[in-house]
């Protein structure tokens, strides 16, 4: 079962995370919390599917967008998502997923959720096999 | 010019955030030869009105001739720096009376530069 572990009052407790199914064409939404304080700036919020590994993140698909962040005086928690789109790049299995704040160099970088994101397999073109009479009767 | 109740210095931050509490001490002398009742008192300056006041939860004291009493106050950080008002009494005949004022400027904190601190995930859905 897929999940992360989270440290609690009880030690640390594990959170079973679902799995999302997508396909080609379809977008995942990556809605990400991160907490900021200073001056007013525009950041880009960044989002991939990919695998993890040993040596880092194999990215096979990602997206950014820039995000507004106000002046905050003192740490505040934000919110903000970026949009993936599914493309043929991809081939059908489970995937990794993280974000992160700044794309070149990365300011912030969030956990990396395991095996969350499920492509399917891509229906193939119409086509037919054979045809073959099954009955024939007066009408 | 004080008659009896002398403000000989107000203690205070010179920069505080916004939002914050912030702690002064006003620091009062009594200049007469014996004990007499001080009051202080104390608002903020800073383009609102009518002005805020400042909390002093111990604002009146006897004070014996010639000693100088400290006396804390706190208010919250506006959004813009502040200039702090206080006010010294004395008490005489039933009554108080208004001696002296004392303003000391408390500027607001520079927002500091642009950081994050954590990033996580908490949704992810096909749209």
């Amino acid at each position: 079962m897929n999940g992360v572990y989270l440290p609690s009052q009880f030690g640390v407790i594990f959170i079973p995370l679902a799995t999302v199914q997508v396909k080609t064409g379809d977008k995942l939404r990556v809605t990400c919390r991160y907490s900021h304080r200073g001056k007013a700036e525009s950041v880009p919020l960044y989002a991939a599917i990919g695998n993890s590994g040993a040596f880092g993140f194999d990215e096979i698909l990602h997206s950014s967008k820039t995000i507004s962040v106000p002046e905050d005086v003192s740490w505040q928690v934000r919110e903000a998502y970026v949009d993936i789109t599914i493309t043929s790049a991809i081939s059908a299995g489970f995937y990794d997923l993280y974000a992160k704040i700044d794309g070149g160099i990365p300011r912030v970088i969030s956990p990396t959720l395991h095996d969350v994101v499920e492509v399917l397999a891509a229906i193939p073109e119409s086509e037919f096999g054979e045809i073959t009479i099954t009955t024939y009767a007066k009408v | 010019m004080a008659l009896y109740a002398d403000i000989i210095e107000i203690v205070a931050p010179a920069e505080a955030d916004a939002d914050s509490r912030v702690d002064i001490t006003v620091r009062i002398k009594n200049k007469y030869s014996s004990a007499i009742g001080i009051m202080v008192g104390g608002a903020l300056e800073y383009g609102v009105t009518p002005w805020p006041g400042i909390n002093f939860p111990d604002d009146t004291e006897n004070v014996a001739g010639g000693v100088t009493h400290s006396f804390s106050g706190w208010f919250t950080m506006p959004g813009k720096g502040v200039k702090i008002h206080a006010y010294s009494y004395y008490y005489a005949g039933g009554s108080w009376y208004f001696d002296d004022e004392m303003t000391r400027a408390v500027d607001l904190a520079a927002v500091p530069e642009s950081e994050f601190g954590s990033i996580e995930i908490i949704s992810y859905a096909r749209r």
